[in-house]
């Protein structure tokens, strides 16, 4: 970077119009002032190129660290409170304060307690239904775009009918039918809804990358066909498999909550979901209990938000003229700035 | 005419696979709704009660008869008879909620989409400025805040505490349903912030969406020769960029419905609105089964049909389809 970043010579005609006009042509680091830019930290180049691009997006980073975060109180849940999820702590509706941090529920448990271990449960079904779903897209979406033809048309099929049915009625009918749909349940029927979009895109993107040299080469190699998918086509799918993960937690994180806020989920699992569901069954808010009610919501908030995040970053990857678009404000003002026109942009 | 065919025959197939689901979920789980009624008496039915039991939910003879039964019912609208409601038919239920579901959902999507649409319109026009760098995030996130949150938190804020909304119900006990302006006004009135928490968490990915295809579509030759031609940036804007964008925004419209329909069932939870999501509620508590299914058919069946429609108006924006 340091060598870059001096004036370079200027060429004799140039330093002779510039000085005629009295006009110093700006150095790199006043240019990278001007537009607002900084350079990388020197690590991040020894990194993979993908992994580089990911941590250097600051929005992605800031969702990274705000889910880490909430990974890491959950896994330590034991060390950070003494109290048992499951157990009786304290008087009814305590307020937040020095023995009860959250305040506790009606029936006298900890809030704080249950918010942590409720997330153990929560972020472990949201992420595990997640990954599943985004297996299953993928191995679809690669399957349907590579053999094309029958399987196509047999997977393109299941694909729409998956998209077209809603959801969160589904879940309703089967969790309704199982005896009691306790998180592992709804995990697993989550994953097996969730996976449409994720296939749609992935069989997309593995049409396009049919055509293109290096798998007809392949091909042509004599190469057998599930080596051609895990060693060729596979690595470019990587960035959309990604994007299909966060999607596909969001979904299942908020859908586990919202089907467990409605009642369908095991009323004495403790998660995000169930203390929501105490919490308006025993009229929380009306009797001005917050303390009940907030805490999960902010929790789940603040996990949808930095999955959000994350895929603002994974999106701005996949598709760089979505990430040239962040500079362009700071581009145009630079060119008006000179007098040019910056409409071509 | 051909692509239109092909889309209803997909989605007859679609109905027919849900019908089907419907049929077997029951007959595949280890206590079949019959089974829960039978078990409830102890031992106290002589087999011919026992027999009338199941025969009253299409539980006897062969399952290809059972299926034909089956199917033939729902086609005739028949959803059986709702335990909850004994002895009103569950159709009847599910209309009626199913009205008040629609009056949300449908005043949801049409703002949200709308609005939502031009912020995103406008971000993709503007990229990389103040309104793109802080409200793209900003709405998408909204997004992400599950519709449940977001109704608790405006039924605490606006109902609880300013107390500016009413706790529940569609419309005041002491207005009779009429075609009347104060009827209608009482209604949208207790609409509001189911709408509204319906709205926040779906306007988002419009703007997302729109935003997205629009930036994608500047940089082809047609905008910049648009441009080049010096016609005004409004006309290059809407006419040029966003009617292309507009299009994938339709399928996308039409896909999110089952989602939103979803949202809603959660959101009349807390308003106490008498929606299906109110009715369903009541009836995952007692197990009314005719009725959760109900629901689903019927969801279903309204989100193909606002597929068909989003169909038609694609057929209708994009000429390349009509052949």
């Amino acid at each position: 970077m340091s060598e870059l970043t001096q004036t370079p010579a200027l060429s004799q005609p140039l330093r002779a119009e510039s000085a005629a006009y009295g006009f110093h042509p700006p150095s790199q680091a006043e240019l990278m002032a001007e537009l607002g830019l900084k350079s990388r930290p020197g690590w991040t180049s020894r990194l993979p190129s993908g992994l580089a691009a990911f941590v250097t997006n600051g929005k992605g980073m800031v969702g990274v660290i705000i889910l880490l975060a909430l990974i890491l109180t959950a896994l330590f849940a034991p060390l950070l409170t003494s109290y048992d999820p499951n157990r009786r702590a304290g008087k009814p509706h305590v307020q937040p304060g020095y023995e009860h941090v959250m305040g506790t529920t009606r029936m006298g448990k900890d809030v704080f307690t249950q918010l942590v271990y409720g997330g153990r449960v929560s972020l472990a079904v949201g992420m595990g239904a997640g990954l599943a779903a985004a297996m299953i897209g993928l191995a679809l979406g690669i399957s349907a775009g590579y053999f094309g033809g029958r399987t196509d048309d047999v997977i393109t099929f299941f694909v729409n009918v998956v998209l077209v049915l809603p959801g969160l009625p589904l879940i309703i009918v089967i969790a309704t039918m199982v005896e009691t749909a306790g998180p592992m349940v709804i995990g697993l029927v989550l994953a097996l809804t969730g996976w449409g979009w994720a296939a749609r895109t992935i069989r997309t993107q593995t049409l396009a990358l049919r055509a293109r040299e290096f798998v007809l080469a392949a091909e042509l190699m004599g190469e057998k066909k599930w080596r051609i998918i895990l060693i060729e086509i596979f690595p470019n799918m990587l960035s959309f498999v990604m994007g299909g993960l966060v999607l596909g937690t969001i979904a299942a994180i908020l859908a586990e909550a919202a089907l467990e806020f409605i009642g369908l989920g095991d009323p004495n699992a403790v998660t995000w979901g169930t203390m929501l569901y105490w919490g308006q069954k025993n009229l929380a808010l009306q009797s001005g209990a917050w303390w009940e009610i907030w805490p999960p919501c902010i929790a789940i908030m603040l996990t949808g938000a930095a999955l959000v995040l994350i895929n603002f970053a994974v999106d701005e990857i996949t598709n760089p003229q979505l990430k040239a678009s962040r500079k362009i404000g700071r581009i145009r003002r630079f060119l008006s700035r000179r007098g040019r026109s910056a409409d071509v942009f | 005419m051909i692509f239109l065919a092909r889309r209803i025959a997909f989605y007859i197939g679609a109905f027919f696979l849900a019908v089907t689901f419907n049929f077997f979920i029951p007959r595949l789980m280890p206590g079949d709704p019959s089974a829960r009624i039978i078990a409830s008496f102890q031992g106290r039915l002589n087999e011919s009660q026992v027999e009338a039991i199941r025969k009253s939910y299409g539980l006897t003879g062969s399952l290809w008869e059972q299926y034909i039964t089956y199917v033939g019912s729902i086609l005739r609208l028949d959803f059986g008879i709702s335990t909850v409601q004994f002895p009103e038919p569950t159709a009847s239920l599910l209309f009626y909620g199913a009205t008040w579901t629609l009056v949300l959902v449908g005043l949801a999507i049409f703002f949200a989409f709308i609005i939502g649409s031009f912020m995103g319109i406008h971000a993709a026009w503007h990229r990389g400025g103040f309104f793109d760098s802080f409200f793209t995030p900003i709405n998408v996130m909204l997004n992400a805040f599950t519709p449940a949150i977001v109704a608790l938190l405006l039924f605490y804020a606006f109902s609880l505490q300013l107390q500016w909304f009413p706790l529940g119900r569609a419309h005041s006990t002491s207005i009779s349903p009429a075609l009347s302006f104060e009827f209608i006004g009482n209604v949208l009135y207790h609409a509001t912030l189911p709408v509204l928490s319906i709205f926040l968490v779906s306007f988002g990915g419009w703007h997302l969406g729109m935003r997205n295809v629009m930036i994608n579509l500047l940089n082809e030759d047609f905008v910049i020769l648009a441009k080049a031609k010096g016609l005004s940036d409004r006309r290059v804007r809407y006419r040029y960029v966003a009617r292309n964008a507009i299009l994938p925004q339709i399928t996308a419209l039409a896909l999110s419905i089952g989602f939103l329909l979803g949202g809603a069932l959660v959101t009349e939870q807390v308003f106490n609105y008498p929606g299906l999501g109110k009715f369903t509620f009541t009836a995952i508590g007692s197990r009314d089964y005719s009725f959760i299914q109900g629901q689903l058919l019927l969801l279903t069946a309204s989100v193909l049909v606002a597929n068909l429609l989003s169909d038609i108006a694609n057929v209708i924006l994009d000429p390349r389809l009509r052949t």
